[in-house]
């Protein structure tokens, strides 16, 4: 049976205060067009795991349905600071749960071992830890040394784009993973999106996501933008300035759209 | 001086500091840096490994995004991957050698504050986070830091937030570069860029100044770099962070 289901059926399928992790890195290959159809949806209080967030969070936060956020970086690289997660965050709608990238990475890496935590080299003179209660210390059991460990983080659902997928979820990605597969492994459920959807028995490169952890696939060509899918396309950079200038125009115009997928 | 001129000091000071063979990694939003480890291998640090959240190893850039430095321009002509992921676990076991990070706010240790200013739980500002850095400067040999402004409300005697500390061996600013002293961990002043003197960046600085033992004026960009400069990065990204 194919997996592929219209992006509203999918979104519909997420519940407020859902745990998500959202593929990409910064502004590359994030799944865009879903964040939209969440706050078409009017999705309230989700809490995203992300190691460096954009756009995708700033939009949930502009459009008030972020409660809060597990990374290590929010903001827009060289255009500057992700100002409605700044509000959010400032104005305590929105709570900040600081990590290292590394210690976002360690705790989904938990959740794949099926451990409740994970030892981690860092912190070493850091204040997060005694800020956010999210690194601990234990005694190695076999070398009595003192070592830093983080909780498991374990998605409700992961949602990633991808270039290519099948209608089994197999999904291929063209240039960087980022922290995607490790997304995948570590979620309860996963939603793919993708550029383009062939037969599983058409595929010419190899997939990295395995389809059966995969529950459904969703067509959404153009899905990342304005952030990049490369090689199909890059960073839509007067978008995003726009974005930036005037989000709440943005948000009115995601509300107003029907989803074009 | 103009901004351009900071830019290409800054980016032929963080060359300079990488040496031949080492293993190189910089994050987000980190253009200068990018230029400049093209800058080395094209130089004295043909043996420089480069690594970077484009996931691919010793690329070689045709062009550089004037927006983000996690683009698929940087995996230009690399032939092998190394996630992010791999990076920081190369990190972790003592096998990364030069980190490029920066930070809003830099205190006299060489720590960094990415996380707010004012307090963390009722911040003024909410800042990016600190990315990586909390578990890559402790573990990385050499942090290198750089701050695109050098006054006294970034360089700062205490930190709003200490967001990562560890092993930053040098900071880089428009004005002068500060090396950590062997004996105590303080920064010190390690040099002055061209026509900087060492009052305006005592002036300029919110933790005490103290001259490191080499102390020394920046040689000035050769033409060779210079020229090189121009070839690697002709769209002038490496200014990107001073718009």
């Amino acid at each position: 049976m194919s997996k592929q289901q219209s992006l509203q059926e999918a979104v519909s399928s997420i519940k407020d205060r859902s745990l998500l992790a959202l593929g990409g890195n910064a502004l590359h290959r994030s799944p865009i067009a879903f964040v939209e159809e969440l706050i078409r949806q009017g999705k309230k209080e989700l809490a995203v795991i992300k190691t460096a967030g954009a756009l995708d969070i700033d939009l949930l936060a502009a459009a008030k349905s972020l409660r809060s956020v597990y990374a290590g970086y929010i903001g827009f690289e060289m255009l500057g600071l992700a100002q409605n997660y700044r509000k959010g965050v400032q104005n305590g709608e929105v709570t900040v749960h600081e990590h290292a990238c590394a210690s976002v990475i360690a705790g989904l890496r938990a959740s794949i071992y099926g451990v409740p935590f994970q030892p981690i080299n860092g912190f070493q003179g850091s204040e997060l830890p005694e800020l956010t209660g999210l690194v601990k210390y234990v005694t190695c059991p076999f070398t009595e040394e003192k070592t830093a460990v983080v909780p498991a983080l374990r998605p409700d659902v992961t949602v990633i784009h991808a270039n290519i997928a099948d209608e089994k979820g197999n999904a291929y990605v063209d240039g960087a993973l980022f922290e995607d597969e490790i997304m995948v492994k570590a979620a309860k459920r996963v939603i793919v999106t993708a550029e383009k959807i062939i037969d599983s028995q058409a595929w010419d490169v190899t997939p990295q996501i395995p389809g059966f952890l995969v529950e459904s696939v969703i067509l959404a060509e153009k899905g990342a933008a304005p952030g990049s899918c490369a090689p199909l396309y890059t960073i839509d950079e007067k978008a995003v300035v726009a974005y930036l200038k005037d989000p709440a125009s943005y948000v009115e115009k995601v509300k107003g759209a029907v989803s074009h997928v | 001086m103009s901004n351009t001129q900071h830019a290409d000091n800054i980016t032929v000071a963080m060359a300079r500091f990488i040496n031949d063979g080492e293993r190189v990694f910089h994050g987000v939003a980190s253009p200068m840096p990018a230029i400049a480890i093209q800058l080395a291998k094209k130089l004295h640090a043909k043996n420089a490994v480069y690594v970077s959240i484009a996931g691919g190893v010793d690329s070689t850039p045709s062009q550089f995004s004037s927006v983000s430095t996690a683009d698929a321009t940087l995996r230009e002509k690399a032939v092998v991957e190394f996630p992010l992921s791999d990076i920081f676990d190369l990190s972790a076991r003592g096998a990364l050698d030069v980190a490029f990070l920066s930070g809003a706010q830099i205190d006299g240790q060489g720590r960094l504050n990415l996380s707010a200013i004012g307090s963390f739980d009722e911040p003024k500002v909410r800042l990016p986070g600190g990315a990586g850095s909390a578990a890559l400067l402790p573990s990385v040999k050499r942090g290198i830091l750089w701050k695109t402004n050098h006054d006294k409300r970034g360089l700062v005697d205490k930190l709003d937030v200490v967001t990562a500390a560890g092993n930053t061996e040098l900071v880089i600013t428009p004005l002068a570069i500060f090396k950590r002293a062997d004996s105590d961990d303080r920064l010190q002043l390690y040099a002055t860029f061209p026509g900087v003197t060492v009052e305006q960046v005592v002036e300029n600085t919110g933790f005490p100044v103290e001259q490191h033992e080499n102390y020394h004026e920046f040689p000035p960009i050769t033409d060779e770099e210079q020229q090189l400069l121009a070839a690697i990065d002709p769209d002038g990204v490496r200014y990107s962070e001073f718009r």
